[in-house]
């Protein structure tokens, strides 16, 4: 539903996103992930046809973003980076402008249909200035569903809100993925791309690295054992070059031992321990979070630099 | 067509909405008709050539009105969009740059042109009580001519030339003074009826008209080409 092919972006003579080239099928969600600057809203910018790319090619829902720009507004939703919304006006009236802009048919029904899904209905008729920023955030959610469009370009979708708030956002999307809608989801929030995303693309200007939370794991940090010792010592790592382990370490009082698959290592490991004289408390796959991968890669890639 | 009223509806909503806009565009006939009644019942008691004289020079008001009226909400247009951060999500539908850009264009116009005209009839209606009588001054073919023809396309051409100033302007305040003199090159014709330099008459009406609907048409064509959503996003800043 979404692909680019060495999307490049420059302003000037600053490059804001560099040959970057992924993909994104239906009904997949997808975070992009970055730090401020990264490229992550110049490129979904670039996939909505409000900008240009300086070069490369962009799909969207099969249309070329260069050729058919119109087409691609009118299937794709965009949640921009700030709500945007016409403070004066009211809700009813924000989306009512919209919906004749993407000409949908009914638009009345439509409008209640997400003002009561949002707990909005009750407050259609007041002006968007009296909004809170979460009722802000949901009603622009709102605007860039109206058409119900097939394809979501979400910009921090839950950035500044409540927990509450940013919890009943992500629910919501986590619905949308489960009607079958293809999204692409800016976001600073590590648990939340972990939680919601079928894969990540990580970006620094150019592609860092791309795949499913746990491909990125493995890739990164393999299959890492905890083992807790009732009396552990440091120099036992010495003692633990086994086939199939990659490399071992005494930290916090255990052992972080990497190993290439735990169901046939696992077994000889804790022979080995046994062996030599280890009092096992515990044994267990070591939790890698997504947090962990992303720093991991964005050092990596500031050391390459 | 649907667009542009969609576009034209929403500016009025939140022009209405807008005190100081409303305001700008109240006051300004009001003033104007008041005055251009007032020249009128000063020159009640003058003989019929001095009484011509004050009703050309109040006609010169009518003239103008339409053409400074929709300043405000056009300077504001762009302006309003880019402080309340619309712009991006309006670009992200599928309007075409020209459908926006006309109806940008035509809400600050229409309104202007209305209230003018409304202004005009009410200073009929008052040169009619005070007078006993509309003069062949104030209902002569070249006037109606310049008030329902000449300044729609003034005002139409100031318009044009207040947005390409505003999408062409990296900042807000730049663009708000810019726009009081896109104004200049429409008030041509006004500063030629004003000095006298020529009678208001059909061959100069004509000529004016001749001039200014290709230039409307040319303005147009370069302003929709300037007022390109890519700018706007990277230079409104």
């Amino acid at each position: 539903m979404i692909e680019t092919a060495g999307l490049t972006r420059k302003f000037g003579d600053v490059i804001a996103v560099e040959d970057l080239s992924f993909a994104v099928s239906e009904g997949e969600i997808v975070a992009l992930l970055g730090p401020n600057g990264a490229g992550k809203t110049t490129t979904v910018r670039m996939l909505s046809c409000l900008i240009a790319p300086t070069a490369g090619r962009a799909w969207v829902g099969g249309y070329e973003v260069h050729q058919d720009p119109t087409a691609v507004r009118a299937i794709v939703g965009v949640l921009t980076e700030t709500p945007g919304l016409y403070k004066r006006l009211s809700a009813q009236h924000n989306l009512r402008f919209f919906a004749e802009l993407y000409g949908i048919p009914d638009p009345d029904r439509r409008i209640e249909k997400y003002l009561r899904f949002f707990g909005l209905w009750a407050r259609r008729d007041e002006p968007v200035a009296a909004f809170s920023k979460g009722m802000r955030q949901k009603l622009a959610l709102a605007r860039a569903l109206l058409h119900e469009p097939k394809i979501l370009l979400l910009d921090e979708p839950t950035a500044g809100l409540d927990p509450e708030s940013a919890k009943s956002v992500r629910e919501f999307i986590a619905e949308l993925k489960g009607e079958g809608r293809t999204i692409l989801l800016c976001t600073h929030n590590l648990p939340e791309a972990e939680r919601l995303c079928d894969r990540i693309v990580l970006l620094r200007t150019r592609l860092i690295a791309e795949g499913t939370p746990e491909e990125l794991k493995r890739r990164l940090f393999g299959s890492r054992v905890v083992v807790e010792l009732a009396n552990p010592r440091p120099e036992i790592v010495e003692e633990l070059r086994l086939p199939g382990v990659k490399s071992a370490e005494h930290s916090d009082g255990k052992l972080w031992v990497e190993v290439e698959d735990p169901r046939f290592v696992n077994p000889i490991l804790v022979r080995r321990l046994v062996e030599l004289g280890a009092e096992i408390i515990s044994v267990r796959e070591a939790e890698t979070s997504l947090e962990d991968v992303y720093h991991e890669l964005m050092e990596g890639d500031s050391a390459q630099d | 067509m649907h667009r542009i009223k969609t576009v034209l509806l929403r500016e009025w909503a939140e022009a209405a909405r807008i005190k100081m806009v409303l305001f700008s565009i109240v006051f300004l006939p009001l003033f104007m008709t008041g005055f251009a009644t007032y020249l009128v019942w000063q020159g009640r008691s003058l003989p019929p050539q001095g009484q011509a004289v004050l009703l050309n020079t109040a006609l010169i008001y009518f003239f103008v009105l339409p053409v400074v009226i929709p300043l405000s909400i056009a300077a504001y247009s762009i302006v309003g969009e880019k402080e309340q951060g619309t712009l991006e999500p309006l670009l992200a539908t599928p309007i075409r740059d020209w459908e926006l850009f006309l109806g940008k264009a035509l809400a600050p116009v229409v309104p202007g042109l209305l209230l003018s005209w409304g202004a005009f009839g009410a200073f009929l209606l008052a040169t009619w009580v005070i007078l006993g009588a509309i003069s062949a001054e104030v209902l002569s073919l070249p006037w109606l001519l310049s008030i329902f023809a000449l300044a729609p396309l003034l005002a139409l051409f100031a318009v044009f030339v207040t947005m390409i100033v505003s999408s062409r302007t990296t900042d807000t305040r730049a663009a708000y003074q810019f726009s009081s003199l896109a104004v200049l090159p429409a008030l041509i014709p006004l500063i030629v009826y004003s000095a006298r330099l020529t009678a208001v008459n059909l061959f100069f009406v004509g000529i004016e008209a001749g001039i200014l609907l290709p230039l409307n048409v040319i303005t147009f064509y370069i302003a929709v080409k300037l007022f390109h959503r890519e700018e706007i996003l990277t230079r409104w800043k």
